[in-house]
């Protein structure tokens, strides 16, 4: 009883010790709490991630720092990155740098930069964390150019960047089926070497020195043997990884028609008895090919979602018409794709790729091989120019080949081989009757001029192996107001035609 | 110093600063404006080539100038001393389309393009030389472009019935578009339904 008493008294000293320090230590574990939160909120990246610089004679990575939603670089690694920085000056919230020619001066918590005396605002203000000066990604499209001479790709969202003349390469995938397994033809525009390696379940598809810009980063399949093939470069090693859907299936990858197809069929392994599960055999192995009686059939597989390619017409040193104030085609035609872009995405339907990446101008070639080698449904080029009086306007147009007539015949069997020149040939019929859906939808809209659709000798749509169109919004000229062409009402008025004139064409493109 | 003397050092600084901005702007209208060759300079060229046909009667010549509100050409018809060769032809409806519409239509040609040559092949197919300074000259576009080239081709074609199709040149060279939209890499033929039902 003793021991109990004594115990008792113990525990009444320290309720008492606590009730008279109960308000201090409230205090301090309230402040110890507050301090590491903001110690936290000032020092939290929340997602760290790599930028790719992708330079003439070599390739590197910076670290890609995420505060709130915006994606941060390190100006000075940036900038030592692609040329070098003579000096800094650092002063309590400024620092000043001096690259070759060059005086760059940022603030922290300020949008606007200064470049020799010229004053440049960014899209979110610069930050100073950690002793390290970062600049938010869109300082590559808005302040890099001016300091750099070579040209410069970079296409706004993406995380690489491309300086120098070397062009990339770029890729599109199809997916076939065989009798015992799957075959993934990744078709680059230049030719390109591979090594293979396996990795947590899944394989890499090395893709040499060779720098590549991807269309798409990631392609979902529905089939049974292969989940997905995805690009990655994060590490600066352009990659594919392509992830099967069960274990114990073989891969084998090779090269075509002079590097530039990769083929990978992924198989399953053929019976013992079959003595078929040799690399020679499963390399040979085609689409439609009877793989042996103890693969399991291919099932039916859901298609793949119809690519609608966009064309914004020119870029880069190639504005196009010019309105008044400064109002150039190429801007207006990219901010009329990106809205059709989001809406296209937005019904889940259709896989959509850009034909140009920022403020680039591919010419009429490239743009048709991104159409042709997507293997695209629609093709849609976006142009502006002078519409008339009547604004706003929008004129469709189907491509008529300048000399007439073609030889070809809509009823014979299609040649193997079709020339360049007339890819879209084939196509006119559905073209048209693209044409006609697009401008049934416009001509509901009350307060937009249309009509009629118009043949033209539009050099963009004549190698695009698809059914094309342009359209082109008025009037961008020095005489008119281009308000309402720049009107984001009007502009997502044209978005959402387009999205239910491809549910109309055919019932919808596949 | 005076405050006399400091009243006219301001003077002379604004004076300065304001002659500075004058020369800007001075320079920067220079540098904008495009050579606006006159209209004499047009008629003069035409009158060049009439004097090939002097004695010639005067014909009725229908030529096809643009609209690009309606988006046709719209027809125009003119009398001109057409010349004996079908090259000199060639050239003088290039000039009477470089004149423009007596009646206020769109001008296919812009003021200041030269044609440094014209010939005609044994195939039908006229080929005009333009000179390298014409093409930025013309109006960019995929409407305005088209209208232009057709209503070159097809005023060639309808006078000249020698002539079947239009093969455009760049200082002697194929290009691939007149102004980065039409086609110029194959030689035109006429395109009727540019015209409106009615003339």
């Amino acid at each position: 009883m003793g021991s109990v008493a004594k115990d008792g008294c113990k525990l009444k000293d320290l309720i008492g010790a606590f009730r008279r320090h109960s308000r201090s230590a409230f205090t301090a574990g309230l402040g110890i709490l507050l301090g590491a939160g903001a110690l936290l909120w000032w020092t939290r990246p929340l997602r760290s991630d790599n930028f790719v610089f992708y330079l003439p004679a070599a390739r590197d990575v910076l670290p890609v720092r995420t505060l709130g939603e915006t994606s941060y670089l390190p100006l000075v690694g940036v900038l030592n990155l692609v040329g070098k920085v003579d000096a800094l000056r650092e002063s309590s919230n400024k620092l000043s740098l001096w690259y070759g020619d060059n005086t760059l001066e940022v603030r922290d918590n300020n949008r606007k930069v200064t470049l020799n005396k010229t004053s440049l605002k960014l899209s979110e203000p610069v930050r100073f964390v950690n002793g390290q000066w970062l600049v938010p990604v869109d300082f590559l499209s808005v302040v890099l150019p001016r300091l750099v001479k070579e040209p410069i790709e970079y296409r706004a969202g993406d995380k690489r960047i491309f300086i120098g003349s070397a062009k990339p390469a770029t890729f599109a995938v199809r997916l076939e089926s065989l009798a015992n397994g799957a075959r993934v033809r990744v078709e680059f525009t230049s030719p390109l070497t591979f090594q293979t390696a396996a990795r947590d379940g899944k394989w890499i598809l090395y893709l040499g020195d060779r720098a590549i810009e991807p269309l798409e980063q990631k392609f979902d399949f529905d089939n049974p043997y292969v989940s997905d093939l995805r690009f990655d470069d994060q590490d600066g090693v352009p990659k594919l990884i392509l992830t099967p859907k069960t274990s114990g299936l073989d891969l084998y990858p090779a090269l075509e028609e002079g590097g530039k197809v990769l083929r990978a069929d992924i198989l399953k392994p053929a019976a013992p008895a079959t003595g078929q599960a040799t690399g020679a055999a499963a390399q040979s192995a085609g689409p439609g090919q009877a793989g042996g009686a103890e693969g399991p059939a291919a099932l039916p597989q859901r298609p793949t979602l119809p690519v609608v390619v966009l064309d914004a017409g020119h870029g880069g040193s190639d504005s196009g018409a010019q309105g008044p104030n400064g109002v150039l085609e190429k801007n207006l035609v990219a901010q009329i794709v990106v809205r059709v872009r989001t809406a296209l995405l937005a019904t889940q339907k259709y896989r959509v790729i850009l034909t140009r990446m920022g403020d680039t101008d591919p010419d009429f070639d490239q743009r048709a091989i991104v159409a042709d080698t997507a293997h695209a449904a629609v093709f849609i080029s976006f142009h502006a120019g002078n519409l008339g009086f009547r604004s706003p306007r929008v004129a469709v147009y189907t491509f008529q080949p300048p000399g007439g007539g073609s030889t070809f015949d809509p009823l014979a069997p299609r040649p193997l081989l079709m020339p360049w020149n007339e890819a879209q040939t084939p196509h006119l019929a559905e073209s048209q009757k693209l044409a006609q859906a697009l401008e049934e939808q416009l001509s509901r809209l009350s307060e937009i001029q249309s009509g009629p659709i118009q043949p033209a000798p539009v050099r963009v749509l004549r190698s695009v192996d698809a059914p094309a169109i342009a359209i082109e919004v008025g009037s961008l000229e020095p005489n008119t107001d281009p308000a309402p062409l720049l009107d984001s009402q009007f502009q997502q008025k044209i978005a959402s035609a387009i999205v239910s004139a491809l549910d109309a064409f055919e019932g919808g493109v596949s | 110093m005076t405050s006399r003397a400091k009243l006219l050092t301001v003077l002379v600084l604004v004076i300065v600063a304001a002659g500075a901005l004058y020369l800007n702007a001075l320079m920067h209208r220079l540098r904008s404006e495009r050579a606006q060759p006159t209209e004499a300079s047009a008629r003069t060229k035409l009158a060049e080539a009439s004097l090939h046909a002097q004695n010639a009667p005067q014909e009725s010549v229908t030529l096809f100038f643009p609209s690009n509100d309606q988006g046709v050409l719209l027809q125009e018809t003119r009398q001109l001393s057409l010349a004996a060769s079908d090259t000199d032809r060639i050239r003088q409806i290039f000039l009477a389309l470089l004149e423009g519409s007596a009646q206020g239509h769109g001008a296919p040609i812009p003021a200041g393009a030269e044609l440094r040559s014209a010939f005609l092949a044994a195939d039908g197919t006229a080929y005009l030389d333009l000179a390298a300074g014409a093409l930025p000259l013309f109006e960019p576009g995929i409407g305005t472009e088209t209208l232009a080239v057709y209503s070159i081709v097809d005023s060639m074609c309808y006078n000249i019935p020698s002539v079947k199709r239009v093969k455009f040149l760049i200082q002697g060279q194929e290009v691939e578009t007149l102004d980065g939209h039409v086609d110029l890499t194959e030689a035109f033929v006429p395109d009727t339904s540019l015209k409106p039902s009615t003339p």
